[in-house]
């Protein structure tokens, strides 16, 4: 058997289209007859499926360059991996899953590729319209760059693009209130809707955590795993929530932002810091950073713990 | 080219439809107009230590202003949630009243509007009065 190394020979995400539609439909029927646990709004909604139909169509301006350059890189490969052998698949698998760990962590942790991710965090909702709340702007922010040792090393480009899509379509049934823990040992294992609901979490706490694709394993390995708790349940959005439903504001405040704070900039390392630094990153130190966040807030559990723990006064 | 077009056409009629369900199911988060209470609750979520002087709500009751110290903490309904920008409380003072609504700007290009009800009865800046503590009003 031979297949296409460049030319995929089926797209998982267009494949599943069929799968979001019946799957959004039934969490909202399951919900309006009480069965689950969901809230749909009807301007988020609609805001996180037209940024969904939005990202097919910036795909598609971006698309083809970003195939002809892994195809080049592919053809200065190290090694010849044969689409046909089964190692192959377990070894991309793993490899594109620590990939995408990566890819995502340096999404929140750094401002430049934030303000393309920014967006699939904006709704103030967790449900599986959320997940289709995709980014405009990927392709022009070159997260994509990560993909291409994959390519150097030998894997074929229509096999990297199959992973990935695999990866993508795991990634959206984990965007649900409906399910709340599964058994121990997949949440073990693999990134599940609790796992996912932290990772969209603006409660301190949570902040820069779960950044798995379908395995949790590298949040574990890496210190970024966090559980989800009872006693705090997971508020959704941005630190910062956006003021409207205006699609164009989604897709584009946070690099607007960007260009604001460049143009008031004052040195090659504010230039630098704005860019590169952490979301929230200002030259002074005034602005919010998830970990200054999570720093007062664990400076409030502790005072809060100290009071508790202190005896109680003695009655005169 | 035409199995894309296809594909996108599709998807557009399947958002408008979903879109469509949503608003039928009516399964939003419940929300009530605000008390003093929810408001300093909710800001309190935002803006964690951060000692809150007195609360003006507004109109509707779909958003408030807090004073803490020297700035004001705004509070804006959005759908079935909340959306939160500190501001300089004097730039809040003098924020311009259109259509029954006080017109913040803020520098943030993430909300750069937010606009509360404001009426007779709670009007903006607030006036002295029994229902004003002293430290909401304006100077």
């Amino acid at each position: 058997m031979t297949l296409d190394p460049i030319k995929p020979a089926f797209d998982p995400v267009t494949l599943a289209i069929p799968l979001f539609v019946l799957t959004i439909v039934g969490e909202i029927l399951l919900r309006r007859f009480r069965k689950v646990k969901a809230a749909y709004e009807t301007r988020d909604t609609a805001t996180s499926l037209l940024m969904g139909l939005g990202s097919n169509i910036a795909g598609l301006l971006t698309g083809a360059a970003i195939v002809a350059v892994v195809i080049w890189v592919w053809q200065h490969r190290i090694f010849d991996i044969p689409m046909t052998a089964w190692w192959a698949w377990v070894a991309i698998f793993f490899i594109e899953d620590l990939t995408y760990y990566w890819f995502h962590r340096l999404s929140h942790e750094r401002r430049f590729w934030w303000a393309s991710h920014v967006n699939h965090h904006s709704s103030q909702h967790y449900n599986l319209a959320t997940a289709l709340r995709q980014t405009w702007t990927g392709g022009v922010a070159g997260t994509w760059l990560l993909w291409l040792p994959m390519a150097l090393f030998g894997f074929p480009p229509a096999m990297i693009a199959i992973q990935k899509g695999i990866s993508l379509v795991y990634q959206y049934w984990i965007h649900t209130e409906a399910i709340k823990k599964l058994p121990r040992w997949f949440e073990a294992v693999f990134n599940t809707p609790s796992h996912h609901r932290v990772h969209h979490a603006r409660n301190a706490r949570y902040l820069d955590a779960n950044y798995a694709g379908i395995l949790i394993i590298w949040d574990r390995l890496f210190g970024t795993y966090i559980p989800e708790t009872d006693e705090e349940p997971p508020r959704y959005g941005l630190v910062k929530n956006l003021g409207d439903f205006n699609i164009l504001r989604v897709a584009f405040h946070e690099w607007i932002g960007i260009g604001k704070d460049l143009a008031g900039s004052r040195s090659l390392r504010e230039v630098l810091g704005y860019l590169f630094g952490p979301p929230g990153w200002s030259p002074d130190g005034s602005r919010e950073t998830s970990a200054t966040l999570k720093a007062k807030w664990l400076e409030r559990q502790k005072a809060e713990g100290e009071a508790e723990a202190a005896p109680p006064m003695a009655a005169e | 080219m035409n199995a894309l077009l296809t594909q996108l056409i599709g998807s557009a009629v399947a958002v408008a439809a979903m879109v469509g369900l949503a608003a039928w199911a009516r399964i939003p988060r419940p929300t009530l107009p605000l008390d003093q209470q929810t408001a300093r609750d909710l800001i309190d979520t935002d803006y964690p230590g951060y000692p809150i002087n007195a609360v003006w709500i507004a109109a509707d009751g779909l958003g408030a202003i807090a004073r803490s110290g020297d700035h004001a903490l705004v509070l804006a309904q959005l759908g079935d949630s909340w959306v939160t920008r500190d501001m300089a409380w004097e730039a809040a003072v003098a924020s311009p009243i259109r259509g029954g609504r006080v017109r913040l700007r803020t520098p943030d290009p993430a909300a750069p509007n937010l606009s509360l009800a404001v009426s007779g009865v709670t009007p903006w800046p607030p006036q002295r009065g029994p229902e004003a503590p002293e430290s909401l009003i304006a100077a």
